[in-house]
């Protein structure tokens, strides 16, 4: 995303009171995802791989009847261990009208973030990951990047 | 609407239907009373409803039917007048109702007529039960115990005369148990009544069901490592229960093919009455189940094949009976459920389908050709029954023979994942066969295993499993780094499907295996796997969208335990083995995996010697040409190509036979366009071209090795050039054919090859003496090439030869001596002349003089060195 783009974001959301996100982590680094589009929070029973889906696809979950596309998030990050394990956590995630899971390592909690902490993206990021993320909050003495839904589900080709 | 209206609806909707068809049995068989008592209950409800909810004119049409009806119930024979009658009126019950259901009210107007039409077979039903009853009994009596017990009945059946006293008998189990054993009968009528239920609500119980099974899986695996039996049993029964229910829920959608049936006896009473013919309907397996929705799609393509049976198949009764056969026809409709199939079949014992008219009709059509249609098996004749715009009948009905139809018959059934098929006997009859799956959601699939993971695919493409491995029959092959199955009588292609979807293969060298044979569009391929883990029916979900991009997956499901697989796409397997139907598509797929250094090349024969290779870029296409589109025309082939004259060249010594198709491949170079003349495309491949031994010969670049073979490659510049050169002659000079000037003194020989020469397509101009030759030349009549004896008497061949050479016009044309038998070579002679055959050696005149010829239109553009020594000679 370009920043051009992520300040018209920001803008937007300065005028919508709620921007609570859900901390989610993967590889020991904190994630932030927009809370009203976290739809259940469930651990993966059994994951059946696509073979030759795209890589980041970790598999097809059966979540109550409907088969949902698990995306992992270590593997969009490019982390290391990308190895989904069954029982691993994953936030169901409604995108364009298709289920999706974000399988993390852990779910950590709600944070009601507003504009005084929203900081600047830092220029020198890996890009490949800016374009996952749309914004920067610092918590304390946590930096958490706000991840994209649009794009962490954007597999058109 | 008011829900009290809306039960009306559907009540007499259902109520319509099922007395129109029993009034058509009634119709044949009007001794069962049974049936016409059925009807007058129906329209009896449908009265007393009407004018319980008001709607008046409804009321007064079934009122007139049914006093009509109470007089066939009386006894009166029907006839065809008055069950026509009764059908019309059913049929306008039917308009108003529509109109009801569409608005709310009654629409305006009146039934005048068609109460008045009642009324009046009313009373002509009347006046004949009159007439029939004076003699015999009065009416009353066989009413009367119609409602009375059984025992009553068979009392009062003995003294009645033939036509009442069957409905005495039979009435009553129709109408007396009703009363008194109210229990069985209710119960009867509760089973076969409907609910509607939206299919929203059966796919949220699907939904349900699906997490149940969940859940229960979940509170199996719990529970697996416990020794608690309390818990045990009830959880079995919980699981046993729960698979029911899905089964349950997935059959709520299935409806029995009866209700396909249902309009069937009235639309073969009407179909009869068109066309003139004596039909009986026998209809067969009712009860089968399918889908609904495909119970609406098959409704179309099943009255259209009837159509056509009764028109085509059936004869008329005369026909029929000159045939030997009983004048009433018969159309069979029956439905069975196998393999997880519905096959339903429509056969009649019609005049069959004649091979022969069909084959005439397909070459007038022009869609194969006479050769081909030899070649052609009795069931691929049959198929042309199903092209587009085919009809074989001589004049076009009301009914049918427009030859649309069983296209989109055959669409129709396919767009659902069936197929059809017909067998035919001259005389016999025709049969249709429909494949249909069951439903469109739930389809049989094979749960396979590959590399530890779970696929689905679907049973319709799979035509057996096979096990292969040492104590098995059947071995896999290694062919050129293809796998192959020997298979019986045949070798089938084999791809392993770990190795298609990329998985981590275990080592398998020891193990047993599985080839799951299919069949795709007429191509069988075999797959192989770990093994067949179970055969379920799956629901199938369409891909999301974004792994849709996947060719090889349809769809994925969940399976009875809850967990997700995917579904295999056969036709996108066999796309990744190179089988499919478009060749287009097969080039941009491979387009995509080829390595820089690869080139697609073509593979063909051509004449003798080894196979010949060309690269797919320099062609423009390939096209397989008929012998009716070449002609020689200006001493060549040439076809016509895009609306304009294409040369063919024959490649190499391909001999041009004018009795068989020859593929021809296109070539195109700026203006020029040639077409290679070649005899069969072996195969196209990807492969590097490396050239290895680089040629003399005027039309190849070298040869090569192509996956341990030799080929050639052609040069195709060579063939533009040769046809580039003679274009710009044929501007010159207007001859269309080759021109050849014989000269010999001896006029038999003359008589003997001027027609000789002339079938091989030359244009010959005789001259009888080296003197009359000349003067040919001078006067400057063209000439190709000069056939001359080499004792002409005044002058010999070489002096002619010098003579012609002279001529500006002709001091190119190669020149070609004809030997007495008995004389031989001459070398001292000189070697002016193209070259010397032996007289009577015809085949070697053919074959130098048009080898001659097409050196001199190469040279012509080639070189000028040989023309120079010749000039210098």
């Amino acid at each position: 995303m370009t920043t051009s783009a992520a300040v018209a974001l920001t803008a937007e959301r300065t005028i919508s009171e709620d921007i609570s996100t859900l901390t989610v982590v993967a590889n020991g680094e904190v994630f932030g995802l927009p809370i009203q589009t976290v739809q259940t929070i469930f651990r993966i029973a059994s994951l059946a791989p696509v073979p030759m889906g795209p890589p980041d696809i970790a598999g097809l979950v059966n979540l109550r009847g409907k088969i949902v596309t698990a995306v992992s998030l270590r593997r969009r990050l490019k982390m290391e261990n990308d190895v989904v394990e069954t029982n691993a956590l994953a936030i169901g995630i409604e995108h364009k009208g298709e289920y999706f899971c974000l399988v993390v390592d852990k779910v950590g909690e709600v944070l009601a973030l507003d504009d005084s902490k929203r900081i600047p993206i830092p220029p020198h990021f890996d890009p490949e990951r800016l374009r996952l993320t749309t914004e920067f909050y610092r918590v304390g003495k946590m930096l958490i990047p706000v991840l994209d839904v649009n794009a962490l589900f954007d597999f058109a080709k | 609407m008011d829900e009290l209206l809306r039960d009306f609806i559907i009540e007499t909707n259902q109520h319509l239907e099922e007395a129109a068809t029993q009034l058509v049995l009634f119709e044949r068989d009007p001794t069962d009373a049974s049936l016409i008592a059925k009807i007058f209950r129906l329209v009896h409800t449908i009265k007393g409803t009407c004018s319980f909810l008001g709607l008046t004119r409804l009321q007064h049409i079934a009122h007139a039917g049914e006093t009509m009806i109470g007089e066939l119930r009386n006894g009166a024979a029907p006839t065809q007048s008055s069950v026509t009658v009764v059908l019309a009126a059913i049929d306008r019950i039917k308009q108003i109702v529509e109109e009801v259901e569409r608005s709310g009210v009654e629409p305006e107007g009146d039934d005048n007529d068609m109460i008045a039409e009642l009324d009046a077979q009313a009373a002509i039903l009347a006046a004949s039960l009159a007439a029939a009853a004076a003699p015999a009994a009065a009416t009353s009596p066989a009413e009367a115990p119609a409602a009375a017990p059984p025992e009553a009945a068979a009392v009062a059946a003995p003294p009645e005369v033939h036509a009442p006293a069957p409905v005495v008998a039979k009435a009553p189990p129709a109408k007396g148990p009703a009363a008194p054993a109210k229990g069985p009968a209710a119960a009867n009528a509760r089973s076969s009544e409907t609910i509607r239920v939206a299919v929203d609500a059966i796919e949220r119980m699907m939904q349900l069901v699906s997490e149940l099974v969940l859940t229960r899986n979940q509170l199996l695996e719990l529970t697996r490592h416990r020794q608690d039996d309390t818990v045990k049993s009830p959880l079995q029964r919980l699981s046993s229960l729960t698979t029911d229910l899905q089964d349950a829920v997935m059959r709520a959608r299935m409806q029995p093919v009866e209700r396909l049936y249902a309009n069937l006896p009235r639309l073969i009473r009407e179909l009869a009455t068109e066309c003139g013919k004596k039909i009986d309907l026998v209809t067969e397996g009712a009860d089968t189940e399918l889908d609904r929705q495909l119970i609406e799609i098959l409704r179309d393509p099943l009255t259209h094949m009837i159509r056509n049976s009764a028109d085509h198949g059936l004869e008329t009764p005369s026909e029929r009976a000159a045939a030997g056969k009983p004048e009433t026809g018969e159309i069979r409709v029956a439905a069975s459920h196998e393999a997880g199939q519905i096959t339903i079949t429509i056969s009649d014992d019609g005049r069959g389908l004649d091979i022969e008219k069909i084959k005439k009709k397909l070459i007038t059509n022009g869609t194969v050709t006479e050769a081909e249609v030899a070649k052609l098996s009795e069931d691929e004749i049959f198929k042309f029954i199903f092209a587009p715009g085919f009809s074989t009948a001589k004049t076009v009905t009301n009914v049918s023979g427009r030859g649309v139809g069983m296209d989109v018959v055959r669409s129709n059934i396919e767009s659902i994942g069936g197929s059809i098929s017909l067998q035919s006997k001259l005389g016999k009859g025709t049969k249709f066969s429909m494949r249909i799956p069951l439903t469109l959601a739930i389809a049989p699939a094979l749960i396979v295993e590959a590399a530890g993971q779970r696929f689905a695919l679907p049973q319709h493409a799979v035509v057996e499993a096979v096990g292969v491995g040492q104590n098995s029959g059947h071995v896999i092959d290694k062919v050129q780094n293809a796998l192959v199955l020997r298979l019986r009588e045949e070798v089938v292609p084999v791809i392993d499907m770990s190795q298609v979807l990329g998985l981590a293969q275990a080592d398998r060298e020891n193990t047993e295996q599985l080839v799951v044979i299919m069949r795709v569009g007429g191509e069988s391929f075999g797959v192989i796997v770990d093994k067949v883990a179970d055969v379920q029916e799956v629901v199938v979900k369409p891909l999301s969208a974004s792994l849709a991009h996947l060719k090889v997956f349809t769809g994925h499901t969940i399976l009875g335990d809850g967990s997700v697989v995917l579904i295999l796409d056969p036709g996108g397997l066999a796309m990744s083995i190179g089988i499919e139907k478009s060749g287009d598509k097969k080039r941009d797929a491979k387009k995509d995996v080829a390595g820089a250094d690869k080139m697609r090349l073509v593979l063909f024969r051509a004449g003798a010697g080894v196979v010949k290779v060309l690269p797919v870029s320099l062609i423009a296409r390939i096209e397989m040409v008929e012998p009716g589109r070449i002609e020689h025309a200006d001493g060549r082939l040439t076809m016509i190509h895009q609306d304009r004259l294409m040369p063919l060249v024959p490649v190499g010594s391909t001999n041009f036979e004018t009795s068989r198709s020859y593929p021809v491949l296109v070539i195109t170079d700026g203006d020029l366009t040639v077409g290679l003349l070649v005899d069969e495309i072996v195969d196209i491949i990807e492969e590097t071209l490396d050239v290895q031994l680089s040629s003399g010969g005027y039309d190849t670049i070298g040869a090569a090795v192509i996956r341990g073979h030799a080929v050639e490659f052609i040069d195709v510049t060579s063939y533009l050039q040769g046809v580039a050169s003679s274009m710009t002659r044929q501007t010159q000079k207007q001859s269309s054919r080759s021109q050849v000037l014989l000269v010999h003194n001896d006029a038999f020989a003359r008589d003997f090859l001027s027609p000789m020469l002339a079938a091989a397509g030359y244009r010959v101009t005789a001259a009888s003496s080296a003197k009359e030759a000349l003067q040919i030349i001078d006067q400057g009549s063209h000439v190709d090439a000069v056939v001359t004896s080499t004792e002409l008497g005044e002058m010999t061949s070489n002096e002619l030869m010098s003579a012609v050479r002279r001529s500006q016009a002709t001091r190119e044309v190669p020149v070609i001596g004809l030997l007495g038998s008995d004389e031989g070579y001459d070398e001292s002679e000189g070697d002016e002349l193209t070259m010397r055959v032996q007289a009577s050696d015809r085949q070697s005149l053919l074959a130098g003089l048009s080898s001659a010829l097409k050196a001199m239109q190469r040279a012509e553009k080639r070189s000028a060195s040989k023309s120079k020594n010749e000039v210098a000679a």
